[in-house]
Order: C-alpha cells, then sequence, then structure tokens
C-alpha cells in the first residue's frame, strides 16, 4: 500500500528538493522559514506541505547537499538550521539548469498553435 | 557516505529522536504564532496549525525511515513477532528446540572430533605458514619404506632443504621413533629425530636451556644431546632444572639434556612426542634395524618434512618450485616419476592418514547428518501441524495485503529463531559433553594403542560449521511448511479445512505422510546398521578362530632397543623360555616373532622353482611347539626341530590353504620354495588353516620359518598355563628383572589381541546404537505427534462415524491403518538402503554379514512395533470420544 504513495511523491519530489536548494541558496534556514520563503516568493501560488518538506529536508541532508546544526531563530527559540554544502551547491546549479531547459520546452510545446 | 551517516544514526537514535520531535514543535510554534498575530483566537490557531499540519506522527515516521535500514528493521521487527509467537507456544517451542539441539549438537560434536584430528593447524606460532610436504611415486619403484611411503629420504631432503626458492627454513623428523629410558624403572617412550633447525622452523624455543644448533647435526652421532618435553620432566624428573647438562639413558646411549620444551608442545604428531634428538643420532636410536646407515641412503622413505613458506609465497609457488627439484630426483631414476603433496600442515595430514580420517569422518558425518535430517523432519512436521492451527491469522494477514514473500519471510525468521536456539544449545551441549566423551574413547583403546593428544576446543572452523549448519537447518525444516501454509489456492485450503470427511488427514497430509516416511527410513538405516554391528561384535566373541586362545600369556620385550646383538638376545630368550617352563601351572612355552591376530605383520616375496614372478605371501618365524601350544594341528609332516630353529634352517611350513594354492592335487611335503634374495626352502609340515593373521579370515597364504638368530630381538613369548593369568604374568616379569632389569617387559592375554579386532566396531556399533536410538525416539515423537495431529483435526468425522454406527474397533483400524501407511513405506525404503549400507560397512569394519538375518527382520519389527505404539496411543483417545461431544465440536 505504501508503495503507490511513493511513487506518486516522486514526481513531487524533484521539484521540491529543488525549491528547498533554492531557498537556502542565500544562506541557512530553519525548516518554517524554508516553507515561508518558498511560499512568499511564489506570490502565495505554491503552499509547501509540511509533510513533504522534512521527508526532503532529512533525504537531502542524508544526501550530503546539506549541512544542520541547531542554531538560535530570530525570536530565540532553539531551532535547525539547514544550509547548502558544496555538493548541495553543485546540485542546486544542475538542477536549476534541467528546469531552465525542460520549463522553456514544456512553454514551447504548449505555445504551439 | 549515505551508509556511514546511517550507521551513525543508528547509535544516536534517541538523539534523533528529540531533534526531529523538537523541529516539528518549532515549525508548529511558529505557524501558531503567525496565525494568532493575523488575529486568529488562541485555540482557534492552535488547531487549524494542526490540521494543516497533517499527521505529524506520519511525518515524522517517513523522517525517521529516512535515518534508518529499513531490511534491518523489518528482521529486527519479524524476529521480535516471532520470539513472541514462540514465547506463546512453550510446549511446541520446547520439542522443536530440544529436536533441533540434539541433532546440531551431535553433529558438532563429530565436527569438532574431526577438526582435531585433521582440520587444525598445528600448535605453533604463525601456523598458516608452514605446510607439509609428502610424494608419491609411480613407475619403477625399489624403495624401502620404514613408515610410510609418502616419506622421504635423507639426501633427497637435503636436496629440497639446499635448493628450494619458497621456504624461510625446511625441516625434517622420523616420527614414532620408541625408545627405552633406562634409569630406576625404565619406560618405554614415543619421541622424534629432527634436523636440527627444527625448533627454529617451527617457531618453538624451549623454556629451558637451548634447541639444536647445526653443529649438533654436522655429522653422523656428532652430537649425543636431547630435549624433553615439558611433561616428561614434570613426571619423570619433578621438574628439576638442574637437568639441563646432565644425560639420561636412551635406549643404553647416554644423551645429554639440552633443552626443555614449552608446555603444550608435543610436537606435530597427533601421539605426543616426549623427547627430541637429532637425526644424526638416529643409529642409537634405532631398536629395530640397527647398524643400518638411514642417512646415506637415498631410498628409504623415513623423514616427514615440514616448511615454513617465506613472506608472499603461494601454495602454487611451493609446488612448482620444489617439482623442478623432484624432476631432477627422478632423472637419477629412469622410469619413475614423482609427485608432491603440499598442504598446509595438520595433525594427520600425510595422504595415507588422510585417506583415512576423511572416510571415517565422512561416513560419521552422514550418520549424524541423517540424524539431523530426522530432527528436521519432525520440526517441519510440528511446523505443518501448527501452520493449520494458524491458517486463520496467515488468511487474515494475507488477504489485507502482506505478499507472499512476507508472510514466509517471518515464517522462516520464525524457524530460523527455532534454530538459532536448537543450535546454540546443542553446540554448547557439544562443547561440554564430547571433550569428555573422547577422552573416555581414548582412555579405553585397546592395549598398545598410542595415547593420542586432541584439541578439541572449538575454533572458528567449528563455530562456522554449527552455524551455517544451524542455518540450512532452519531454512530446510521451515522452507516447505511455510511455502505450504501460504501457497495461492486459499480457497482449496479452507475447503479441506472444514471438510475432514473425505478420510484425508487435511491440509499438508502428503507432505506430514512424506516426513513420517522420510524419518522412519532414515532411522532404520541406523538400527539395522547399529543391529549389524552389534551381531558382529558378538560372534567375534564367540567365533572359533582354528588355535586356542585361553590361558595363553603372551610377553615381548625391548632388547632390540637394548642394543642386544643376536647372540646375547638367543642367550636371554633361552633362558627366559627355561626360567618361566619352571613356574607352576606352566605346561608350554613357545616363541613367534608375531603372536596370533596381533597388529604386527610381516610380508615378503617367494618364489617357485621355475617361476621368475614372487608371489607376496605373509609370513611368522616361530620355535617349535609354537603350533602344539598354539592348538593348531600339524595335518601333515612334522614341526620344526630344536636345532633348525636354532641355525634359521632351510625348512619351512605352509598352511592348508598355501599347500592347496600352490601345489593343487599334490603332496606339498618336499616341495621347494624360496624367500626371494634366499636359499631354497624345503616344506616339512603342513598345518591345519587359521585365523591367523585377520579374525575372520581363515582362507589365506601363510607360512611359517623356523625363528633363527637374526629375530632372537624381538620374538614374543608364549606361554599356556592351567594356572592363571595373575601368576604366570608375575613369574615372567621376575625373571625378566633377575636376567637384566633395563629391560621393559609388556605382558598380556592372548585374548587381548582380539581387542585391536573388536575395538573400532565397538565403537562404531556404541556410535550407531546411540544414534539410532536418538533417531527412533525422534521418530516415534514424529509419528506419535502426527497422529494425535490427525485425530484433533478430525474429531468431527470421528464423531459422525461412530453416530453412523461404527464402534471403537472401527475407528481404531481406520486411523491405525492410515497411520502405520507411511511408516511401512519408510521402513521398505530403510530396508532397502541398509542393504546398500552394510555392504560398505562389511568391507570397512569386522564382523558384518551383511546380510545378517536377525538385524534385518529383528530391527524393523521392532521399529514397527515401536510406530504402533505411537500411534496407538493417540488413536485410543479418539476412539473414546463421545459422539455428541465430538459433534459439537469447534
Amino acid at each position: 500500500m505504501g508503495e503507490r504513495m511513493e511513487k506518486q511523491g516522486d514526481l513531487v519530489q524533484g521539484t521540491l528538493d529543488m525549491l528547498v536548494l533554492k531557498a537556502l541558496a542565500r544562506g541557512a534556514k530553519h525548516g518554517y522559514a524554508v516553507a515561508e520563503w518558498i511560499h512568499e516568493s511564489s506570490n502565495d501560488v505554491l503552499q509547501v506541505e509540511e509533510g513533504a518538506l522534512y521527508p526532503a529536508l532529512h533525504r537531502l541532508e542524508l544526501r550530503g547537499l546539506l549541512s544542520a546544526e541547531w542554531g538560535s531563530s530570530e525570536n530565540n527559540r532553539r531551532a535547525k538550521f539547514y544550509a547548502l554544502t558544496a555538493a548541495g551547491r553543485k546540485e542546486l546549479a544542475q538542477e536549476a539548469e534541467y528546469w531552465r531547459r525542460m520549463s522553456g520546452a514544456i512553454a514551447r510545446v504548449m505555445q504551439t498553435a | 557516505m549515505k551508509m556511514w551517516a546511517r550507521v551513525k544514526a543508528l547509535f544516536r537514535r534517541k538523539q534523533l529522536e528529540r531533534d526531529l520531535d523538537e523541529e516539528v514543535a518549532f515549525h508548529l510554534a511558529m505557524r501558531e504564532e503567525k496565525k494568532r498575530a493575523r488575529g486568529v483566537a488562541t485555540e482557534e490557531a492552535r488547531y487549524a496549525t494542526r490540521r494543516e499540519f497533517g499527521n505529524a506522527t506520519r511525518v515524522k515516521e517517513i523522517c525517521r525511515e529516512t535515518w534508518s535500514f529499513v531490511g534491518l528493521e523489518t528482521l529486527w521487527r519479524d524476529l521480535r513477532y516471532g520470539a513472541r509467537t514462540l514465547g506463546k507456544n512453550p510446549g511446541f517451542t520446547a520439542a522443536a528446540v530440544l529436536a533441533i539441539a540434539l541433532g546440531i549438537g551431535v553433529n558438532t560434536g563429530i565436527f569438532s572430533v574431526l577438526n582435531a584430528a585433521a582440520l587444525r593447524l598445528l600448535p605453533i606460532p604463525a601456523a598458516s605458514q608452514v605446510v607439509s610436504v609428502d610424494q608419491m611415486f609411480h613407475g619403477k619403484i625399489h624403495r624401502n619404506v620404514h613408515g610410510e611411503g609418502s616419506l622421504f629420504s635423507y639426501p633427497e631432503y637435503q636436496e629440497y632443504r639446499d635448493h628450494n626458492h619458497v621456504f624461510t627454513g625446511l625441516l625434517a623428523y622420523e616420527p614414532f621413533v620408541q625408545v627405552t629410558m633406562g634409569g630406576a624403572s625404565p619406560q618405554q617412550l614415543f619421541g622424534a629425530v629432527t634436523s636440527c633447525n627444527y625448533f627454529g622452523v617451527l617457531g618453538v624455543q624451549p623454556v629451558l636451556g637451548r634447541g639444536f644448533v647445526d653443529g649438533d647435526c654436522s655429522a653422523a652421532g656428532a652430537n649425543a644431546v636431547v630435549v624433553l618435553s615439558q611433561d616428561l620432566w614434570r613426571t619423570t624428573f619433578n621438574a628439576d632444572p638442574a637437568l639441563i647438562g646432565k644425560s639420561v639413558l636412551l635406549n643404553r646411549s647416554e644423551f645429554t639434556v639440552v633443552g626443555i620444551a614449552p608446555a603444550g608442545f608435543g610436537g606435530t604428531e597427533p601421539v605426543p612426542s616426549a623427547f627430541w634428538a637429532p637425526l644424526t643420532m638416529q643409529h642409537a636410536l634405532d631398536g629395530l634395524e640397527p647398524g643400518r646407515d638411514f642417512l646415506g641412503d637415498g631410498d628409504t622413505s623415513w623423514l616427514a618434512l615440514l616448511g615454513r613458506v617465506q613472506n608472499g609465497v603461494s601454495l602454487g609457488e611451493v609446488r612448482a618450485d620444489l617439482g623442478v627439484i623432484a624432476g631432477r630426483i627422478d632423472h637419477e631414476h629412469p622410469g619413475r616419476s614423482t609427485t608432491l603433496a603440499i598442504h598446509t600442515a595438520t595433525f594427520l595430514g600425510r595422504p595415507a592418514e588422510r585417506t583415512f580420517v576423511f572416510t571415517i569422518g565422512g561416513v560419521i558425518l552422514v550418520a549424524v547428518g541423517l540424524v539431523l535430517l530426522i530432527a528436521c523432519a519432525n520440526v517441519a512436521n510440528l511446523l505443518l501441524a501448527r501452520a493449520s492451527a494458524r491458517q486463520k491469522e496467515i488468511a487474515i494477514r494475507l488477504s489485507i495485503g502482506a505478499s507472499r514473500w512476507q508472510i514466509v519471510r517471518q515464517l522462516l525468521t520464525e524457524s530460523l529463531l527455532i534454530a538459532l536456539l536448537g543450535g546454540v544449545a546443542g553446540s554448547l551441549l557439544a562443547f561440554w559433553s564430547f571433550e569428555a566423551i573422547t577422552q573416555f574413547v581414548l582412555a579405553h583403546l585397546p592395549h598398545g594403542f598410542p595415547q593420542l593428544a586432541l584439541n578439541m576446543s572449538p575454533d572458528y572452523r567449528v563455530l562456522g560449521y554449527s552455524l551455517g549448519l544451524t542455518v540450512m537447518t532452519g531454512i530446510v525444516f521451515g522452507l516447505a511448511p511455510a511455502l505450504h501454509a501460504t501457497r495461492p489456492d486459499r480457497s482449496t485450503a479452507i475447503k479441506e479445512d472444514s471438510g475432514g470427511l473425505t478420510g484425508k488427514t487435511g491440509g499438508g497430509g502428503f507432505l506430514r505422510n512424506t516426513l513420517v516416511g522420510l524419518q522412519v527410513a532414515v532411522c532404520m538405516i541406523l538400527l539395522i546398521a547399529a543391529g549389524l554391528l552389534m551381531r558382529g561384535l558378538y560372534s567375534a566373541r564367540t567365533i572359533d578362530p582354528g588355535f586356542e586362545m585361553a590361558n595363553v600369556t603372551q610377553a615381548s620385550f625391548d632388547l632390540g632397543s637394548q642394543g642386544y646383538s643376536e647372540e646375547r638376545a638367543s642367550a636371554f630368550q633361552r633362558s627366559m623360555m627355561e626360567g618361566v617352563a619352571a613356574l607352576p601351572g606352566v605346561d608350554a612355552v613357545a616363541e613367534g616373532s608375531a603372536t596370533p591376530l596381533s597388529d604386527n605383520h610381516s610380508e615378503t616375496s617367494f618364489q617357485l622353482p621355475g617361476e621368475t614372478e614372487g608371489r607376496q605371501m605373509e609370513y611368522n618365524e616361530v620355535t617349535p611347539g609354537y603350533f602344539n601350544l598354539l592348538g593348531i594341528p600339524i595335518v601333515r609332516g612334522r614341526d620344526f626341530t630344536a636345532a633348525e630353529a636354532r641355525a634359521s634352517a632351510a625348512e619351512i611350513i605352509v598352511t592348508e590353504f598355501t599347500a592347496r594354492t600352490l601345489w593343487p592335487g599334490q603332496e606339498a611335503v618336499g616341495k621347494v620354495l624360496r624367500k626371494i634374495g634366499d636359499a631354497d626352502r624345503i616344506v616339512v609340515g603342513v598345518v591345519k588353516d587359521a585365523q591367523v593373521s585377520h579374525l575372520g579370515e581363515t582362507e589365506k597364504v601363510y607360512v611359517y620359518l623356523p625363528s633363527g638368530p637374526k629375530e632372537q630381538a624381538h620374538m614374543v613369548l608364549l606361554v599356556h598355563s592351567v594356572g592363571g593369568y595373575e601368576g604366570v604374568a608375575s613369574g615372567i616379569r621376575e625373571a625378566t628383572r633377575a636376567l637384566d632389569p633395563q629391560v621393559v617387559v609388556d605382558v598380556t592375554r592372548l585374548e587381548d589381541n582380539l581387542e585391536t579386532w573388536r575395538t573400532p566396531s565397538r565403537i562404531v556399533a556404541a556410535l550407531s546404537g546411540a544414534l539410532g536410538t536418538l533417531a527412533l525416539l525422534l521418530a516415534s515423537i514424529g509419528v506419535y505427534g502426527v497422529v494425535s495431529f490427525g485425530v484433533s483435526r478430525r474429531i468431527h468425522e470421528i464423531g459422525i462415524r461412530m453416530t453412523l454406527g461404527a464402534d471403537g474397533k472401527d475407528v481404531m483400524k481406520l486411523l491405525l491403518r492410515q497411520a502405520m501407511q507411511p511408516v511401512m513405506i519408510g521402513a521398505a525404503v530403510g530396508v532397502a538402503g541398509c542393504a546398500a549400507v552394510s555392504q560398505i560397512l562389511s568391507k570397512v569394519l569386522y564382523g558384518i554379514g551383511s546380510h545378517d538375518p536377525i538385524a534385518f527382520v529383528g530391527v524393523p519389527v521392532f521399529l514397527l512395533g515401536i510406530a504402533l505404539l505411537a500411534s496407538y496411543i493417540p488413536a485410543r483417545r479418539a476412539t473414546r470420544v463421545d459422539p455428541v461431544v465430538a459433534l459439537r465440536y469447534e
């Protein structure tokens, strides 16, 4: 029963991972801030589901694309801050390039009358 | 990288858990705050946040799974579930574990004996670098063998030692040198004469004094020095440190003690050495052929070779390098070729020993493997029975979406758990008991058997073997029931389940019956083999070997070791015979160089006039009166005379079978026979055939020569008396002491020679008897289990039958017929299998008639009786069923 869900998740996963990496490109953030950043940057279009966000963060950390550190949040609470590693930066560049090509291609297809 | 992160996570699981909780809590708090800041009420904000977040537990679980090994966690879950299930059925678990423990225990025990005897590396530092070298010849061979044919001569050893490029050192030694150590109470010792690099190559340094130096071996007789074993030093010399530099008497030669070997070192043979002396002192220690020059003889096999391989050199390179040297030596022997056998050195590593140990070991391992198979069949049957009881559980799990593989994996985990419990219990049992059993057996070997020292403690081989066996066992007995329980056609199973009127035993009936049949067959083989052996032993006790054994005492003297010359030996033997003949109760005295059925055989080539090829014949050298004393009738001609015996005269006496074979239809007396390289001999007498060489073998070519001066040093005294053994034995000992207090005498009953023949059969009979009993126990539990399971499953059907008018007898008949069917088939298969086994056994062990009717009829009847009883007891329960109760059952 688990299998089907994971397959559906996979489709989202690639995009979500890229968005998370992008969110962290300007500096370390905690999970909540990542979700907020994506939400705001997309002009409130993209709503990141927490149920997917945290597994994504942990997965990326395990792959060594993110490093994590406990620190103090803006309101002085203990929070886990994620930051891009060198491998994470490289991955982001690749993903962005791939995305640029794909979205361009899809847009061209869709514009064809 | 990922793997490593996961492993790290495994060890800080709690921390990870806390972090995850905190991370999620922080997220919720932030969101809640934001909502409140927008003016949502506190309560409302909290609920909305939770709702939006979704299933927090599930999110955490997914995060956790990211960090864990999914396979490992699943295994752990299966194990915990399995342990719980087993815990819920303590009766079933105990029966299964016990069966497996017995099966694995007996296998592990036997394997650890085999391991100790022939697999374990030598007890020396860096033993894996040390290899044994043996040679086999093909083609034209002229060679003297002193010990074993695969040994080397001294010149060959020097060749290999000086010209190889693969060893840091190559040593040579003559194993099993028996000498007499003189002193207040002379004693016989086993030891070795060795090359002077012996201790250096083995890496064993004497704890006191020194080992040998090159100068000790510089020339024949160079230095009479000796290293003693720790044991000998402690038992005979009270661990006196001042012994170094003093001398001891070995075969009447003085040897200076230069060193004491470390505790626990007994050389590289299973019979521990008590001393080591340089090779070059060989002439002083050889009691059999004094005066013979072994060192210069290139064609006598007497030295075992061990080499320590240089770092980084493979066995293949060793073979190639030594092969070149072997080729060079062959070059000097036209028509001969040599193959070398090079192995990492172990006890019993020479080719002949290896073959023997692995043949016997193989047969025994097969037998204990069969017992384990019965145990497996038994547990498989229990599992099958339980699987039927668990059908509901399994059906539910299957229908809510568990895959067949998941269920099979779960069931296999359970059976592996049983196997593991049994394996651990059995192995512990084996480690604890087999050492004691082996010591007991070794201590009860027949007289004159060298004491073996076996290190039985478990090593990685034994542990690996029992672990491998355990896992295999778990899969063997678990797989079939697991596959059966989860077979896809559930609907059929359910029908069978509710049916029971068909007269079949229900789901898995065929499989269960096959397993019962298998158990009975295996059990039958073991029991019949035990029966045959015991019958063999019985007949060995009652057999008439064709000569008199009762009231005959034998005595041998170590005159050879004592350096007796021919003349002195003759004088000793003559005085001895005269002295003993005068003892009260003694009515006959004679001598032979071998006594009947002793483990001492001489064989050589004899030629008939006009024939060019020699005929190999066994012979014995005897004094006049030998046949009379043993009650072997002289059927034609006459006995040797005293004068013939003294002079090593040209007469010969042959057995009837020999006469028939050599001169069919003719009078043998007066015919001529020649020992190759000797003068013609005239046949003066023909004696009746007797089993003097091998027990049970009457018809054998066997000839007797008069005992001449050359044989005097190793003649064995035979005394017939009516006065009882003890008196004669002490008389002989006193007479020996009076003649020469340094001579060691060995006095035994002639009947004790039979022990050499009986002991192997007795050990195998005891072993297969014990295994057979174990097998019988397991098999009858198996039959009982199957029948009682069948009865409980068919209570309903039995109720209906009885309501319809069947009485107890009918039901009983029905149940017994069905229970006995697989038993009968299994028994038939077992008897057939045993006919084949007995053919093999009869070649290896004495006393097995391969078609002994008592064993072949008695054992099956006994076994069927037991099986009938095992099914009768549970079947009786069925006939006492009250039909009304039975119909309401379930």
